[in-house]
């Protein structure tokens, strides 16, 4: 049978739920711009009737608490989206260094630094050489085109090298801080685990979710959910870097000169360069980005080198003389092997009257050699191209890559965008929606209160009997 | 449906996109140049790197045209030089051949065929910027050198038969020279020297062997005309040597057009998109002061 002390009972619940639900929407209110805070919705639960005589009484509302408003599938889309962009993110930022050696030159006059018209101008020299062969000017001019040349290659092979140096540098500290949010995560998942082992844990949650979003600008990860709300990790190709309370530190070591990185002992290098995160981004442009445009130049600065040196000392030089292997008439410093060649290509020869203008027992007016060392310009020495057409595709293929690389992350970061939005669609705060539900509640608590002095008046009508003065 | 509360911060992004793109336009406009990156343009840029090659190219070559030119002027100079000397020389053979002066007379004739020959021996050692252009490959050294040990005297050939050529940047290969001993020493009657020797051995003593004089004053008629010959070789290199230069600016200017449109900015486009981007950027700024207004949210109607 329902009586005014339970109904009196019911409204007290009520205005407590309402209190906590109250106390729910002042804490969004107050998070509401709080980084990685997910929004909160308060729990109504109907507590359950009584049934006295076959008739049943509703017995109010209690306030369970609150659940965060989060989608684990949308989040861990947009950490894989974070890990992609921030990959590509990172290595057009080294693209971007690397590609600002090879600025093209605008116009046929403003070549400083140029490789390109670096090369022209060499071949040129001896075209110029063919008209006069014993032109001291002339000669001087081959010597200087070819210093320009061997300067500019060796010049940009050095700054790549620093930049390779650089970015070693850089991704060696990354070690350090994804130990750290591991760390944090791990310690997160044993809380979590003690906490709140089969529903969401909150403000706990929120942690690790932003730690998981940190660990994806930095790394490529998968996710797994594991029993009692805990989650493993592992890294993109599948290596474990944590499980539970434990997680796996990623150490580095030097391998061939370079930072690798290790999970136990297993080098896991390639596959953290291809997974993600901007230490993806960081090791592909420095294992593959930049010893590609390394090795480009070492193949042109090679072949130039070695073929003008061998069209020289198959020449005889103003002074009659020709090359021989004990005293060889080089132009270019001796290369034996391909690597290396860009950043040690320099200019040996002093004397200009040491360039083989004229054929094999020719007199010195001859310049049949000048013409045969001008026509190594149209020749196909360079991997099956000629020097210029090979420069030319390689300016094209940095440029088509550096330019892919910027879709793609113009691509991504508007994904990341839509991802993001739709996360917080569903996660932010918004002060409208917290405003109108505190009306919301403030009328419910209104009304509670209400119906609980109109109870207690009728509560004392009852004590009182009739006499309405003995209690109020 | 809920909406991200947070839109504000995608617009400001918008904000900071419409100006990144609008200092890259401004770039543009300022440098005038459309590729400032190998990434703007890849395809452009390795493209510039060919047509810059090729304009160079070309440019090298016409300054090297006008160092040959002048240097086959001066051949061509010097070889008429030698035209008229020689005809000089027959006159005054012919005049000595025909039996009326005396012994005096034709040895005076002798010296003049003599200075001729100094001259020829000169112009045939012709120096340009110190090169010797008749002597071949051995350009550092006179090639004409006259022994009167015997008589009549010989003039030797010190030089070889090398020949230069210079390659114009399509390939054509374009003569720049001819051996002296192919213009001066033919076969047979052809020899300039020979025949100038041998007119000075007859003249010497100051009695003519007619028959013997009028058949060496016919040889240097001959040698005069393999000269000319020789000559139109020269000739023809002059023409093809300006040839291939008008040729080669003509397609320069071509490729310096090309390149310039590949490499200038378009101010006509780069303007609509700067104004255009300014646009949205003022758009962008008065939705986002709208929106900081305070009294956007419900809270302030509470």
């Amino acid at each position: 049978m329902g009586t005014i002390n339970s109904a009196l009972s019911v409204m007290t619940q009520t205005l407590d739920a309402n209190q906590e639900a109250l106390n729910v929407m002042a804490n969004n209110v107050a998070n509401a711009n709080t980084t990685g805070y997910t929004r909160e919705t308060p729990n109504w639960q109907e507590n359950p009737p009584l049934t006295i005589n076959g008739v049943t009484y509703g017995q109010g509302v209690t306030e369970t608490g609150a659940t965060s408003q989060r989608d684990r599938v949308l989040d861990s889309r947009l950490d894989q989206q974070q890990q992609l962009a921030a990959s590509t993110g990172s290595r057009l930022t080294a693209l971007n260094t690397l590609q600002a050696l090879f600025t093209p030159a605008s116009s046929s006059t403003s070549t400083a630094g140029n490789i390109g018209s670096d090369i022209t101008s060499f071949y040129n020299s001896f075209q110029s050489l063919e008209a006069q062969p014993t032109n001291n000017a002339l000669r001087q001019s081959v010597l200087s085109t070819a210093g320009t040349l061997a300067g500019d290659i060796s010049n940009a092979a050095a700054s790549l090298n620093a930049q390779h140096s650089a970015l070693d540098q850089q991704v060696g500290g990354v070690a350090s801080q994804v130990n750290a949010l591991t760390g944090a995560i791990a310690q997160l998942n044993q809380q979590i685990k003690t906490t709140s082992p089969n529903g969401d844990a909150g403000t706990l949650e929120d942690q690790r979710q932003q730690d998981l979003s940190q660990l994806s600008q930095l790394i490529g990860i998968n996710q797994i959910t594991t029993e009692s709300n805990g989650l493993a990790i592992t890294t993109t190709s599948g290596q474990l870097l944590l499980s539970g309370g434990t997680s796996i530190p990623l150490t580095t070591g030097t391998v061939n000169g370079v930072t690798d990185f290790f999970l136990g002992t297993t080098d896991v290098t390639s596959q953290l360069a291809s997974g993600g995160g901007s230490l993806g981004g960081n090791l592909t442009a420095r294992d593959q980005d930049i010893p590609n445009a390394i090795s480009s130049l070492n193949q042109l600065a090679y072949n130039i080198s070695t073929t003008v040196n061998t069209q020289n000392n198959a020449g005889t030089d103003y002074d009659g003389k020709t090359g021989t292997v004990a005293n060889p008439l080089n132009i270019f410093s001796p290369t034996t092997t391909v690597a290396g060649s860009a950043i040690s290509m320099s200019v040996v020869m002093t004397d200009p009257n040491q360039i083989a203008a004229a054929a094999l027992g020719s007199g010195t007016g001859d310049n049949s050699n000048a013409i045969a060392m001008y026509n190594l310009s149209n020749q196909t020495i360079v991997n099956g191209q000629t020097p210029i057409n090979y420069y030319s595709n390689f300016v094209t293929t940095l440029g088509a890559t550096v330019s892919g690389v910027q879709t793609e992350n113009t691509a991504q970061n508007a994904s990341v965008t839509q991802l993001q939005t739709q996360s917080n669609a569903l996660s932010g705060v918004n002060l409208n929606d917290e405003a109108s539900s505190m009306s919301t509640l403030e009328r419910s608590f209104e009304a509670a209160s209400k119906v609980f002095s109109i109870l207690n008046t009728i509560m004392a009508g009852i004590l009182n009997l009739g006499e309405e003065t003995t209690v109020t | 449906m809920r909406v991200d509360p947070f839109y504000v911060t995608n617009m400001v992004s918008s904000l900071d996109q419409a100006q990144a793109n609008q200092q890259q336009l401004t770039a543009e406009l300022s440098s005038g140049v459309s590729i400032n990156s190998l990434s703007d343009n890849p395809v452009g840029a390795g493209q510039n790197v060919l047509l810059l090659n090729q304009i160079q190219q070309d440019d090298t070559f016409t300054t090297t045209s006008s160092l040959v030119t002048g240097q086959l002027q001066v051949a061509d100079s010097a070889l008429g030089s030698v035209v008229s000397q020689l005809t000089t020389a027959i006159s005054l053979a012919t005049g000595a051949n025909n039996g009326t002066m005396n012994e005096s007379n034709v040895k005076s004739i002798g010296n003049q065929i003599s200075g001729i020959l100094n001259e020829v021996t000169s112009l045939a050692n012709t120096n340009y910027q110190g090169q010797y252009i008749f002597a071949g490959g051995q350009a550092s050294t006179a090639p004409f050198t006259t022994s009167t040990a015997t008589s009549p005297a010989v003039t030797s050939y010190n030089g070889d038969q090398d020949v230069n050529y210079l390659e114009s940047p399509n390939g054509q290969k374009i003569q720049l020279n001819v051996s002296g001993s192919q213009i001066f020493l033919g076969s047979g009657s052809n020899s300039v020297f020979g025949a100038l020797n041998a007119l000075i051995a007859d003249y010497s003593s100051g009695t003519v062997n007619t028959a013997q004089a009028v058949s060496d004053t016919q040889a240097l008629g001959t040698a005069l005309n393999y000269v000319s010959q020789q000559r139109v070789t020269i000739d023809n290199s002059i023409n093809q040597i300006s040839a291939s230069s008008g040729a080669v600016t003509s397609v320069q200017t071509q490729l310096t057009t090309a390149q310039t449109n590949l490499m200038q900015a378009s101010y006509a486009t780069v303007s609509t998109q700067l104004s255009l981007s300014e646009t949205q950027q003022t758009a962008l700024i008065s939705v986002i002061a709208q929106l900081n207004n305070s009294q956007r949210d419900l809270f302030s109607k509470l």
